[in-house]
């Protein structure tokens, strides 16, 4: 009985837990810091003015997103979706939306009910 | 009617390309054909979501990843042979050599007590060096394999930038190929760093390089620098029946890391073995005019010179960031004053999309430190968030006994001023070490006296760099030395010395 108490009293938690699935973290800062193997311990300046100034596929600095074009994400700008009455066409939309020209290798498929691939 | 199952976004190019023979002909064959199609970031057809320059084991890693992954990707090596410096002629080579080398040393000198009468026993190192050859030859194709296997074009030929996105290839073949990637990976490895005075030649001034590929074995041997690829090449070397001679620098040998009551124990066990050592040594010069080469050395606070003459000499006083011929001025990278190039937590230069992994940045060049970081590279362009665990990566010395540790070492840990425990179990109290008649070394445990927390492990023993794995994984995952000792081990493996040094710490070890 005392045993037993004494057992239940002091029973040992393990130090290794189960972290559960890996998951990519919700929110991520990705402004940059030192590497975690430098030997110095810092980054150069050059790291926060190159970003400061730098365009690739749109400003690189935070601050400068909200004033610019693609500075506002899609979906805020509201709906594309036509109103009542109003039609698009798609030769006014870009190329990537418009008909893939046939092949003469689908034509012929067409027309021979698939022959053609097997000739 | 073949297009309808064909996402609208599908690139055209990849319809032209397909030509009539690709029109799938049934829905299976068009949804592999769609999963083929599908790309990561890259808009144009002749683009490249990532391109990587080198093709060793950071490169070749990121590039099977960034296949995996949907990039598009190219692979740029000029070496003509995958693997970079591990596989050709670091890693694996030694591997080879250390392994038949052992066998050869254990097969003249330790039969007899085991019962086996062995006859004349001759070293034939042409076929030592092709056995070498062919592990090498092999793993470099698959690896060849593995990258066509991922859709990854390995172009073949010396990259350098020519602006932040473009890079030029001069193609092994002749000519020249321009590649422009959204993403480019540096992974162009290291090099033996040369010692001021010595010419180095391959032959009779070598680097390790060089001592993979020695035709004979030379009578004496003089390796500057005792750190894990001196030693290991001076047992290799010394097993095979030269005179090695270790010249270190510093007060004891194996490098920084290693605990200094393990390389106290190497130093004796391998000294054993024949080979000599000359530590808080330095060399002060040397000449290769004369049939032999004669060093001059100094004890490294200064005092009385000696003249050490050798057949060869192997230059093996640490590896250098290899980055020439990159043009990296032309993109502004810019590199610490060891040459290493700076990058952020992200593995990313100054310049966002520009990224550098493996031994020509920060941390310590080990092959497996470079598959993680190329890992992580990868996962940070694909999601935003990679990870590698700096403490938590070990280091392994092949000699025999093997030597292997992570975390912190004793006077690291003292440095620090946490209190700790210290508990370790020799190989000598281990049962199947004695039926292998194998019983050097010991292993150590250093944990947080407060918490238990495993903070080092140290072990010098048989297959120690496998065992090495276990005590990773424990400070990976936050584990105490009870925890570990808690944890049953299979009996009889030379793995219970780990758990009983596990015991020893937190407690009592039961066998000793």
């Amino acid at each position: 009985m005392r045993a037993t108490s004494i057992l239940s009293g002091t029973a040992r938690t393990p130090l290794i837990r189960f972290v559960g699935k890996r998951s990519v973290p919700k929110s991520i800062d990705h402004s940059p810091r030192v590497h975690p193997a430098s030997p110095t311990g810092s980054l150069p300046d050059s790291f926060a003015t190159y970003r400061a100034k730098a365009q690739q596929h749109g400003p690189l600095g935070r601050s400068s997103f909200n004033s610019t074009v693609g500075g506002t994400a899609g979906a805020a700008l509201g709906p594309v979706k036509p109103q009542a009455g109003e039609f698009f066409d798609r030769a006014e939309l870009p190329s990537r939306f418009g008909r893939l020209p046939w092949t003469q290798a689908e034509i012929d498929a067409i027309e021979t009910g698939g022959a053609s691939m097997f000739a | 009617m073949f297009r309808a199952v064909l996402p609208r976004a599908t690139p055209r190019s990849a319809l032209r390309h397909a030509g009539p023979r690709a029109i799938p002909n049934n829905f299976a064959t068009s949804m592999i054909f769609i999963g083929q199609s599908k790309r990561g970031f890259a808009s144009e057809a002749g683009d490249h979501d990532l391109v990587i320059i080198g093709g060793g084991v950071a490169g070749y890693v990121a590039a099977i990843k960034a296949g995996q992954e949907g990039l598009k990707t190219a692979c740029i090596e000029k070496r003509g042979k995958l693997g970079g410096t591990c596989l050709n002629v670091g890693c694996i080579p030694s591997k080879s050599l250390l392994n038949n080398s052992h066998l050869y040393h254990q097969v003249l000198h330790d039969t007899k007590k085991r019962g086996i009468e062995v006859g004349d026993v001759k070293l034939n190192l042409t076929q030592m060096m092709k056995a070498k050859d062919t592990s090498v030859d092999g793993l470099t194709k698959g690896i060849e394999f593995l990258l066509k296997k991922n859709g990854v074009d390995y172009v073949k030929g010396a990259g350098s930038f020519v602006d932040a996105n473009t890079i030029k290839v001069a193609l092994n073949e002749g000519g020249e190929q321009t590649l422009r990637a959204k993403n480019i990976i540096i992974a162009t490895g290291s090099e033996a760093t040369g010692f001021p005075g010595l010419n180095i030649d391959e032959k009779r001034i070598i680097t390790s390089t060089g001592a993979l590929a020695l035709t004979e074995v030379p009578k004496k041997m003089t390796v500057i620098g005792g750190g894990i690829i001196g030693l290991e090449m001076a047992s290799v070397w010394s097993r095979l029946g030269a005179e090695v001679t270790v010249v270190e620098f510093l007060g004891q040998i194996g490098g920084p890391g290693m605990d200094a009551e393990i390389a106290k124990q190497a130093q004796k066990i391998l000294g054993k073995q024949g080979i000599k050592f000359k530590t808080g040594t330095k060399v002060v010069s040397g000449d290769d005019s004369g049939s032999t080469i004669s060093l001059n050395i100094e004890a490294a606070k200064g005092g009385k010179e000696e003249v050490l003459d050798a057949d060869v000499v192997l230059v093996a006083i640490g590896r250098r960031p290899y980055t020439e011929g990159l043009n990296l001025e032309q993109v502004g990278i810019e590199k610490d004053d060891r040459g290493r190039l700076v990058i952020d937590q992200e593995y990313r230069t100054k310049l966002p999309h520009i990224r550098v992994v493996g031994d020509c940045t920060f941390g310590p060049m080990l092959a497996h430190k470079a598959e993680e970081e190329a890992v992580a590279a990868i996962e940070y362009i694909k999601t935003g968030y990679g990870h590698v665990n700096y403490a938590a990566i070990p280091s392994v010395m092949y000699t025999h006994p093997e030597v292997a540790w992570v975390g912190q070492n004793e006077a690291e840990i003292k440095a620090s001023g946490v209190k700790y425990r210290v508990g370790s179990f020799p190989f000598s109290a281990n049962s199947r070490a004695k039926t292998n008649l194998d019983t050097e070394g010991v292993v150590k445990f250093i944990a947080d006296a407060e918490t238990d927390r495993v903070l080092g492990v140290h072990i010098i023993g048989p297959g120690a760099g496998e065992m090495i794995a276990e005590a990773t994984l424990a400070i990976e995952y936050g584990a105490s030395s009870e925890d570990i000792a808690r944890t049953c081990h299979a009996h009889p493996t030379l793995s219970e010395a780990f758990k009983e040094a596990a015991m020893a710490t937190y407690s009592k070890p039961i066998h000793f």
